[in-house]
């Protein structure tokens, strides 16, 4: 059978695939009207074979919030409590902002609808669900004509009968609607309503996209990539698109994982630098998740990977500010513009720098696909070193050194803020730009290696293909600790395994590949937020040893609380392998080494190899300066730097001399 | 009245007076700064502070500063100007900077100390806000001068930095739990910390925690806020010294002053677009909860070239109640209010106060003498300090300004025993309303507006731990001010209690609404209610109330003003 991995990005959608044996991989222009077009025709290009399996990752679930294009969307709420997602928490984003704005919300004030019914805190009813009220609201949203609805009622995860009841007096209209019990069954109403709007927001999209591909790939498999790192069914992410949302950067860092792990690196820093932005995740041993995430300010509390985003890319504008700063971003040029070099910017970017120091080679960028126009920086840098009193070298390296401080900060945030030496890790590079930056900001985090995998620019695709099928499920139970024991969480955790299980079966995985993982949120008495710990007889002392090891102290004495039950449904399907190469020797062949060029480094030009990466082979090495030509991307190697491809054809490169520490 | 000519203006920085005079072009004779490094410098230097946030925020205890954020860190230089502040609240803007000069002033500083204080007249805000003060040495002077050897510290052994912060704690004794009361005396408030030394040579003083510690409601709670306030200056004191490893003393000293440079030239040039004149305002506060009504706050804003002054003397005597400001708290209203108009991503330093000069008078509502009570200062006052500034401004600034918010944050404390469980609770939130409308759209509906920005605490969080059943969480429609655009709406929460409960709320614009600009209307006044056994009972905007099991307990948070006429 083949395997297509497909990953829709903003410019170009990227294709891996195994065919006849053998890896090959496709980039072309997105159709960003209709996705699904280039999709289907870089498959029609690469198989026409009608026995092949597809993992999808797309922005469309994304895009449809971003850009406000979803379904229209009426919510139901408890009567009383029909502004709770319009409210929020309370705050503003910006605090020094008087004219501050909320985003336009996802449902407007006219299609939230209130139906008397209320539930306790203990589950019990305080208000009998109102068969005339909710009558009434169906009424209502009969008239609105909306494509999708949204119930959250309070403490619907303790007792769902109200919501399941409004669904039946719904399922006249024939409209797909989204229970916030089903979405995620956990405390806090806002963030429940959000994440259930959200997905109302969205399926309706998601459906008709997915439903167009399955038309056009003759009956052959489909899956789809989620944000937790995991791929679900084609019929499941119609329901539950929600879990799509932000998924193309966690098809990056399982690729970053899954390279990593079979090269035999488990502690990676993931470094991601695209053209208007540059995504983070540390991984220990692990694909990090968190339940914080949030898109457009709307909180969406489904688990995703861990990715921290800042806005600084290859496209990042350089300007000087009225304190007489240099300063890079976070405005970038887009894709229109573009950088002066692509012909048609006027302000010069973090590309452009790049070029002007040699960095980039106009004629091997994209593979010799696409031309640089070198000639016409000369007039901007003129301008702006004599605004900014730098000789142009110097304002070159400048604007990438203040790049490289707005990602170096990005990484203590995912590093050093949450307790970890990034000295311990690996920076792991793919991108676009990544390859670039990547040792200068290694140097920066006195990270000893940068990592760059084989064809750095569409490690997101390969990512997609390696991943898991992962289902998550949790659920509010707020339990004093001393009222639990092993025992009895089990049996709370019961319903939950046997559902994960089922439609684990329905989503084509083998029994003997389900194993699921069980997780507590635990939280000491007082405390509003939770650690998420490991579900073994040991649960209460690992709780104590997370707390400590995460927020620096523990209090064994004090009592805790059980917020939440977790469970992750896990199918390993069979995995694509890739062969080690044999070991073919430390000196390159010559047909890689292409002309020595002039590049500056602090200020010096030196001469520098440039190096076609596909003639490498497992054990050649190579000394800086050099620049790495690949058809997806550039790699950068300073002077008193060297480098080693492994055995899978990785460039690991370290960031100091051979035999210095 | 004709405009007054400052006379005793306040000077945060005697040393740079000279400055203050000339019209941006001071700097002309320095060397001109390195616009890379002014820009790494910038990002470092800020990083610093929020990294000493995390580690705060990390280990902490509190839910109010985990969750609600009510913390500030920053950086200073030898002679305590700020260099860079991380503030997530802006009501510590401007009072940081003199909680460090006071504990310069009070104690000599000796390397691994550090210093605590809260006290509202020695550096502080209102009680609650504790701050802690570390100096960085240098690495390799570390022996600080010996014991007894008299005033004079060598200078290569005086600190060369200093790193502080600020959290809020969730209750420091004093008459009522929260420590947010309706007093008439800072006595009544908590315990009065003045500027001590609670680590002295790396070595925390106990018998002073214990002592403190007995005093308050919650110690344990208490012990791990300080715990992580010390771990917080700590990584602070770290990153400066790796940065001087990095760059050399000079080079950062350097570097900080032309950061604070930097922030005053960005801020006179904002200054500078002003137009030049004396423009007057004057708002009120309601009243102070123990009898004094239509408490002014009076501002003659004076603007030349790219300097400001504000004279506050013509406002209120000081009040019995606890709405009286302390000056710091008035400092930050008007920095926060020339921050707002400034759009570029400044750091928040020394710099910024240079230009902007305050007058006021000792023992008015806006800079109180000790023991006036100042619970209410820092979230009542600060709130109706910006409404009179900006209402100034908005005279200069025709078109730029937005109309009145809310101006109340509605401070609600219940507390009590839970009959479920037969534990003593206590809660306390702070609720948003309506922001004011601007020339060019309406005002955002239910939102905490200018110095504060705390979140709420869920209804599901709510009921899980108190035993209360909201009723209603919802906008109150209507609310904001109408006009060209309206004003945001406030919100209304509506509780029924489950059993009987103490409870105090300290809100404001229950009188006076939120005015409106250009033909605007103000927005409607909030309004605190109970209801008890089907009969509603308007009750004022400050009051302690026992409540009964079945009691409701209401309130309706004010609309912001309008813009323009409809």
């Amino acid at each position: 059978m083949e395997l297509i991995g497909v990953d829709t990005g903003g410019t170009f959608t990227d294709f891996i695939y195994r065919k006849e044996g053998k890896w090959g991989v496709f980039k072309q222009l997105s159709t960003p009207s209709n996705p699904a077009e280039s999709v289907l025709s870089g498959i029609s290009h690469i198989t026409q074979s009608d026995n092949y399996k597809m993992v999808h990752g797309s922005t469309v679930a994304t895009n449809a919030i971003l850009e406000r294009k979803g379904a229209v969307t009426a919510l139901i709420t408890n009567k009383g409590f029909e502004d709770v997602f319009a409210i929020g928490r309370q705050n503003r984003t910006e605090l020094y902002n008087p004219q501050y704005r909320k985003p336009p919300l996802l449902v407007p004030s006219h299609l939230r609808f209130g139906v008397h019914c209320r539930t306790r805190s203990d589950g019990g009813v305080e208000l009998a669900f109102d068969d005339a009220s909710a009558a009434e609201v169906v009424e209502k949203i009969k008239q609105a004509k909306v494509d999708s609805i949204a119930v959250c009622f309070l403490f619907s995860f303790l007792n769902p009968h109200d919501e399941i009841k409004m669904e039946k007096a719904l399922e006249a209209l024939k409209i797909s609607t989204s229970l916030s019990h089903k979405i995620l069954a956990e405390f806090r109403e806002y963030e429940r309503t959000s994440t259930t709007v959200v997905n109302a927001y969205v399926s309706p999209i998601m459906k008709r996209y997915i439903t167009h591909i399955i038309e056009n790939i003759h009956g052959n498999e489909l899956r789809i990539m989620q944000s937790n790192g995991g791929s679900i069914s084609a019929a499941t992410a119609m329901n539950e698109s929600v879990r799509t949302i932000l998924s193309g950067p966690a098809g990056g860092a399982v690729g970053a994982w899954e390279t990593g792990k079979m090269a035999g690196v488990e502690k990676l820093i993931s470094f991601d630098m695209g053209g208007t932005s540059t995504d983070v995740a540390l991984i220990d041993g692990g694909l990090p998740l968190t339940f914080e995430s949030a898109i457009s300010d709307f909180p969406v509390k489904v688990p995703m990977i861990d990715i921290h985003t800042v806005g600084a890319g290859g496209g990042s504008l350089a300007f000087m500010d009225a304190g007489g700063a240099l300063r890079v971003g976070p405005e970038s040029s887009g894709a229109d513009p573009g950088p002066i070099c692509y012909g048609k910017g006027e302000q010069i970017t973090v590309t452009d720098a790049n070029l002007y120091l040699g960095r980039l080679v106009p004629e091997h960028f994209l593979g010799g696909h696409m031309t640089l126009d070198f000639q016409r920086l000369e007039s901007y840098f003129d301008k702006m070193s004599r605004e900014s009193g730098l000789d142009k070298k110097t304002l070159a390296e400048g604007i990438l050194s203040v790049a490289d401080t707005a990602m170096e900060k990005a990484i203590r945030v995912i590093s050093v803020e949450r307790g970890f030496d990034p000295s311990e890790f690996s920076l792991f590079s793919f991108g676009g730009a990544g390859g670039l930056h990547a040792v200068s900001l290694a140097r920066l985090l006195n990270m000893p290696t940068v990592f760059v995998p084989q064809n750095p620019g569409i490690l997101s695709a390969v990512g997609m293909l390696m991943a898991d099928v992962i289902k998550d499920y949790s659920l509010t139970i707020m339990q004093k600790a001393q009222d639990m024991d092993h025992a009895m969480l089990e049996k709370q955790f019961e319903p939950l395994v046997e559902k994960g299980i089922e439609e684990l079966l329905l989503e084509g995985i083998d029994k003997g590949r389900i194993h699921v993982e069980k997780f507590l949120d635990m939280r000491y008495k007082g405390q509003s937020y939770e650690i998420m710990v490991p579900f073994t007889t040991e649960y209460e002392n690992s709780f104590h040893l997370l707390h400590e090891k995460s927020y620096g102290y523990s209090n064994p004495d004090k009592k805790m609380e059980i917020v939440n039950i977790r469970l992750r449904a896990r199918g390993t399907p069979e995995k694509p392998i890739i062969d080690p190469e044999p070991h073919a020797g430390k000196i390159p062949p010559a047909k890689a080494f292409g002309e020595k060029r002039p590049v500056i480094f602090d200020g010096v030009p030196r001469e520098t190899d440039l190096i076609h990466r596909k003639h490498l082979s497992h054990g050649n090495e190579i000394t800086g300066p050099a620049i790495i030509l690949e058809y997806t991307s550039t790699i950068v190697m300073p002077p008193d730097t060297f480098a080693r491809v492994d055995q899978f054809g990785n460039l690991i490169i370290h960031t100091c001399k051979k035999g210095e520490k | 009245m004709p405009p007054l000519i400052p006379s005793d203006p306040l000077d945060l920085h005697a040393d740079s007076r000279k400055t203050n005079k000339a019209h941006g072009n001071e700097t002309s004779g320095k060397d001109i700064p390195n616009p890379i490094l002014l820009e790494v410098f910038k990002n470092r230097f800020t990083s610093i502070c929020e990294e000493m946030g995390v580690t705060l925020n990390r280990t902490a205890f509190s839910p109010n500063i985990k969750e609600r954020r009510d913390f500030s860190c920053a950086l200073f230089d030898a002679n305590g100007a700020m260099i860079a502040q991380a503030a997530h609240i802006p009501v510590h803007l401007g009072s940081m900077p003199l909680s460090v000069k006071a504990a310069i002033d009070a104690v000599e500083f000796e390397q691994g100390d550090m210093v605590m204080l809260n006290d509202p007249y020695k550096g502080g805000t209102h009680l609650p806000d504790i701050t802690i003060v570390a100096p960085v040495f240098d690495p390799e002077s570390l022996s600080p001068a010996k014991p007894g050897a008299g005033k004079k510290i060598p200078r290569q052994n005086r600190p060369r930095f200093f790193v502080a912060n600020r959290a809020h704690h969730a209750d420091v004794g004093g008459m009522s739990a929260g420590s947010m009361p309706l007093s008439s005396s800072l006595f009544q408030e908590g315990v009065i910390i003045p500027p001590l030394k609670i680590v002295k040579k790396g070595q925390l003083d106990k018998d002073l925690m214990t002592l403190f510690l007995n005093n308050v409601r919650t110690p344990q709670e208490r012990e791990g806020d300080f715990s992580a306030q010390i771990m917080a200056n700590l990584t602070g004191i770290r990153r400066i010294r790796e940065l001087v490893k990095k760059y050399s003393l000079p080079e950062v000293k350097r570097y900080a002053t032309s950061l604070m440079d930097y922030s005053e030239t960005i801020t006179r040039k904002k200054i500078a677009s002003i137009p030049d004149g004396v423009y007057e305002f004057e708002d009120r506060l309601d009243d102070d909860g123990k009898g004094t009504k239509d408490i002014h706050i009076h501002v003659i804003l004076t603007i030349k070239g790219d300097g400001a002054t504000l004279d506050f003397r013509h406002s209120h005597a000081q009040v019995t109640g606890s709405v009286n400001a302390v000056f710091s708290i008035t400092l930050s209203a008007v920095i926060y209010v020339f921050r707002t108009l400034i759009k570029e991503d400044i750091p928040f330093n020394a710099g910024c106060f240079k230009p902007i000069s305050l007058i006021t008078k000792k023992g008015t509502i806006v800079d109180a003498v000790f023991p006036a009570a100042v619970a209410g200062g820092n979230v009542e006052t600060s709130q109706r300090v910006v409404d009179t500034v900006l209402g100034a401004l908005e005279k200069a600034l025709p078109g730029q300004i937005p109309a009145a918010g809310q101006g109340t944050m509605n401070n609600l404390t219940v507390g009590g025993m839970d009959l479920r469980t037969h534990t003593p609770f206590a809660y306390y939130e702070t609720l948003g309303g309506g922001m004011g409308a601007t020339a060019t759209n309406n005002g955002e509906n239910a939102v905490h507006s200018h110095m504060t920005n705390t979140l709420n605490t869920p209804v599901e969080a709510l009921e899980y731990s108190y035993p209360f059943l909201v009723t209603q969480y919802a906008i109150r429609k209507h609310s904001g001010g109408g006009g060209k655009f309206c004003g945001g709406d406030g919100m209304i929460r509506e509780m029924r209690m489950l059993g009987p409960a103490e409870m105090t709320v300290l809100s404001e614009r229950r009188i006076h609404p939120p005015h409106g600009i250009d033909g605007g209307k103000p927005g409607a006044c909030g309004n605190n209610y109970i209801i008890r056994n089907g009969r509603k009972k308007i009750m004022p905007g400050k009051f302690h109330a026992q409540l009964k099991k079945g009691d409701t307990l209401g309130i309706e948070t004010p609309g912001g003003g309008g813009y323009g006429r409809p």
